[in-house]
């Protein structure tokens, strides 16, 4: 890490965010920065509203109040065929489980965001082969999910995240799911990977063995964020 | 009515339906969907048997005040049921749609009360209960209907009365039975099902169909020759040509389902056609079972498209009818026109219901999709496709197979006539409702894709 | 840790000497507190004394002399019970991070911010380790060391995670005592 002497400014960053799903307030007021190459770790109890700051920040879900910046362009205002466009092209989502189709085998699941870019089939395919050696999934190209391991899946997820090079990857429990050995490689790839691409990656994870795998840690409490470096 | 060997404590039964009841009211909305389609389902269903009912329980000469005395003769009027029984083949299909919707949903449920420990006969009961319910609410108001428009025409023989009561009493058992069967596999093994995600074809729920499917044509059968009349032999191979058509058809469907799957899956270079094609190869039959009842139509409608033109043509040559003769032939014509689009209407409706029922079924994952930027227009394209292309193949057979009957039928009617060439545009217009009754459930994917869906990933 | 039967342990691939005994066990047990060269030679001292090793004879190899020992066949026996018997699983909870937080109580501090402290510390520490398990370099020992250190820490962090939600309940205990 190259310690600059003015403050970076962050690649994404979410100020005061406020969102109620119904009557019951997920986020009250969380504010998180992400800076350029960094792997941050949101942590918390379950229903701290975790889940949802990764929705807003990722164009998903827009805010009832508050703001995210995504290197200058405010996603809270952005209208949902360029925030599609966004999360398409220079982000990267794997959930604990979901985002595979499951009719498309492994190859065509990882070289579906190329297509949606408009990159030849052969291509397209080509490229998502090297993506899925490069997780150590080989010689499965054709499995469909459901003949594969939870960590297999879930590192075709990681692949078909990362094959259109984007710079900002959000991963909500990525392990959830899988056993500990599995959950292992699954992050180490993760991490990897997005050191090697200087990619930003939003971890969201219960677990703290996880998070020590990010450079940093934010923790959720009822929709906000627990104040850090408390002096003793 | 349960057969097993174990008797059920006293009271259960009881507690069973209030259990039945506390499913159904806490369950979510499709449930409600489910029983509120069924029970139209039922209640066509019961119409049109107790049409049938009522109509085959006169004999001989009757002057009955409708459809230009179409119902007075014994011989045109087993044509009338004939045509209601057939009537019941697309309703069949419907409930068979309704059956699906939220059935993942339902079959965990019922597993899970295995898992509590409920014993089979148990769970069958409270699943027969369910839907038994369903179908005795469509069949009751069905039948209410139909007593006070048979009281407004005064004398109505016994064996009618008979007829009735047998029907309101029959569909819902029917219902139920269908319902206790289908659950076979879940009570088997309640653990296997907790993991499945895609609702497969039963094997149970399908022989039922077909035997409904087979009963009902024996019947109409049974009707038409027992009438002895000059028509005796037409509807017997109007009967054969229709189910072998038919059965062609669906096979057609899924054969051609699996082939332009498998090769469009490999040379595609769009998103949507690839998610299309994919789906297809991995389960042809799907679609096939959605499109059995629209290829049916297809074929009839074709077929009948033809006759109309050639026996209408023969009508207005021959000149020598009086104006109300003509109108005896025309009032036919029109009524078997009439429950044709009836029938498509029902089938139209049983694919509304599919499309909307696999929306349903996989809204997590469209709703990840979305969430992963795939954009909302490929996942509505590859929903199109998906109907579009195992359809197209189907509809020429259907096309083929209708034009087959009305050619003959103009050989038949002789006289040099030229061989009707409007029926060759009736399975585009039926390709067309099909498409768009397959686009209606492009809003539901708007509300579907939901990012609400995410939170329980 | 019974540093007598690690040293056993080493000795049992053949005589060694107190330096190279050293260097083996840092090297085998990465990520542990590193043996002291005055431990390994009292211990070896009273391997001798029980009579569980003896000299074998000393070798100079053109520095300094350095006695070299080997195993008695009576150590391999000791050895032998020593690695099949069971480790006494917690036979006493010793638990310095909860004694801070009764003392915290008593002394009227603050317990909440005491562990919001620790956890950052603790968190810091399985950062550490996680970057040395992930080390394109580390070996197969170093990522198992580091397993069990991460899955002590985060069975620590657990602990404080539900005992910070309890601490109201705690303090009224400890005061009313």
């Amino acid at each position: 890490m190259n310690h600059q002497t003015e403050v970076p400014v962050p690649l994404l960053a979410a100020r005061d965010l406020a969102k109620s799903h119904g009557r019951t307030p997920a986020l009250r007021g969380a504010s998180v920065e992400l800076r350029e190459g960094e792997i941050l770790a949101v942590t918390g109890p379950s229903g701290s509203g975790k889940s949802t700051l990764l929705h807003c920040l990722a164009g998903i879900v827009r805010p009832d109040g508050g703001s995210v910046a995504y290197s200058g362009e405010r996603l809270d205002r952005l209208p949902e065929k360029r925030l599609s466009e966004l999360r398409r092209t220079e982000f990267g989502v794997v959930f604990q489980f979901g985002q595979l189709i499951p009719e498309l085998t492994a190859l065509d699941n990882v070289a579906l965001p190329l297509l949606l870019t408009g990159t030849p089939r052969a291509e397209a395919r080509a490229r998502a082969g090297e993506w899925l050696e490069r997780f150590g999934v080989r010689g499965q190209e054709e499995l469909r999910p459901g003949e594969m391991s939870g960590g297999q899946a879930q590192r075709v997820s990681l692949a078909r995240a990362l094959v259109t090079g984007p710079r900002v990857v959000f991963a909500d429990e990525p392990t959830g799911a899988l056993d500990s050995l599995a959950g292992e490689q699954v992050m180490s790839a993760l991490v990897h990977t997005a050191r090697e691409a200087g990619t930003s990656v939003l971890l969201i994870t219960h677990d703290a063995r996880v998070a020590a795998y990010a450079d940093r840690e934010v923790q959720l409490l009822d929709g906000a964020v627990v104040p850090q470096g408390v002096t003793v | 009515m349960s057969g097993s060997p174990q008797r059920p404590p006293r009271g259960s039964l009881r507690s069973d339906l209030r259990l039945a009841w506390l499913l159904t009211r806490g369950s979510d909305r499709r449930e409600w969907w489910r029983v509120t389609l069924t029970a139209v389902g039922a209640g066509l269903a019961t119409g049109f048997a107790l049409a049938a009912a009522a109509l085959a329980s006169l004999s001989g000469y009757h002057a009955v005040p409708y459809a230009d005395g179409l119902l007075d003769e014994p011989g045109t009027r087993d044509g009338v049921v004939f045509a209601l029984l057939l009537l019941l083949v697309p309703v069949l299909g419907f409930l068979g749609q309704c059956a699906r919707i939220g059935a993942v949903h339902r079959d965990r449920r019922l597993a899970a009360l295995r898992l509590a420990g409920a014993a089979p006969w148990q769970v069958r009961r409270i699943a027969a209960l369910e839907s038994g319910l369903a179908c005795l609410l469509g069949s009751a108001v069905s039948t209410v209907f139909s007593v006070l428009f048979l009281l407004r025409l005064g004398r109505v023989p016994a064996v009618a009365w008979l007829g009735i009561a047998l029907v309101a009493v029959a569909v819902p058992v029917l219902g139920a039975a269908v319902s206790a069967v289908s659950l076979r596999r879940v009570v088997a093994s309640p653990l296997g099902w907790v993991r499945r995600v895609r609702p497969e074809t039963d094997k149970g729920m399908r022989a039922l169909l077909l035997a409904s499917v087979l009963l009902t044509g024996v019947a109409a059968l049974l009707v038409a020759v027992g009438t002895r009349g000059r028509f005796a032999g037409l509807p017997l191979v109007v009967f054969a040509l229709v189910v072998l058509t038919g059965m062609g058809a669906v096979w057609a469907a899924g054969a051609s389902a699996r082939l332009t799957g498998r090769l469009l899956a490999a040379r595609t270079r769009s998103a949507a056609v690839l998610i299309a094609a994919e789906r297809l190869r991995d389960d042809p039959w799907a679609a096939a079972r959605s499109h059995a009842a629209a290829l049916l139509v297809a074929i009839v409608g074709t077929g009948f498209v033809g006759v109309r033109e050639v026996l209408l043509d023969a009508l207005a040559a021959n000149g020598h009818y009086s104006p109300d003769g003509l109108a005896f032939y025309t009032t036919g014509i029109d009524l078997t026109a009439a429950a044709i689009l009836v029938a498509l209407a029902i089938t139209l409706g049983g694919l509304a219901v599919g499309a909307a029922e696999s929306l349903a079924t996989r809204r997590r994952g469209l709703a990840a999709q979305a969430a992963a930027g795939v954009p909302r227009e490929v996942l509505g394209k590859a929903l199109l496709l998906e109907t579009a292309l195992p359809l197209a193949p189907a509809m020429v057979i259907a096309g083929i197979g209708g034009m087959a009957v009305s050619t003959w039928y103009a050989v038949l009617a002789g006289g040099g006539r030229s061989i009707p060439l409007l029926p060759l545009l009736t399975p585009f217009a039926i390709y067309a409702a099909c498409l768009l009754t397959a686009a209606t459930s492009l809003p539901l994917l708007r509300r579907t894709v939901r990012p609400a869906e995410l939170r329980y990933v | 840790m019974s540093t007598r039967h690690i040293l056993l342990g080493l000795l049992a691939g053949g005589p060694s000497h107190g330096y190279d005994l050293k260097r083996r066990h840092d090297e085998r047990f990465p990520q542990a507190r590193p043996l002291a060269y005055g431990q390994v030679y009292t211990t070896l001292q009273r391997l001798v004394r029980d009579g569980l090793a003896e000299v074998e004879g000393t070798d100079s190899d053109g520095g300094p002399e350095r006695t070299m020992y080997r195993a008695t066949d009576e150590g391999g026996r000791e050895l032998a019970g020593w690695a099949g018997e069971i480790a006494p699983p917690a036979p006493f909870v010793t638990n310095e991070i909860f004694a801070k937080v009764v003392v915290s109580i008593l002394a009227g501090g603050d317990p909440a911010a005491y562990l919001q402290a620790q956890r950052t510390a603790h968190m810091e520490r399985m950062r550490e380790l996680t970057a040395v398990k992930t080390a394109r370099s580390s070996d197969l020992a170093t990522v198992l060391s580091a397993d069990y250190a991460l899955n002590h820490l985060d069975a620590d962090l657990r602990w404080m995670t539900t005992t910070a939600a309890r601490l109201t309940t705690l303090t009224a205990e400890v005061d009313a005592s």
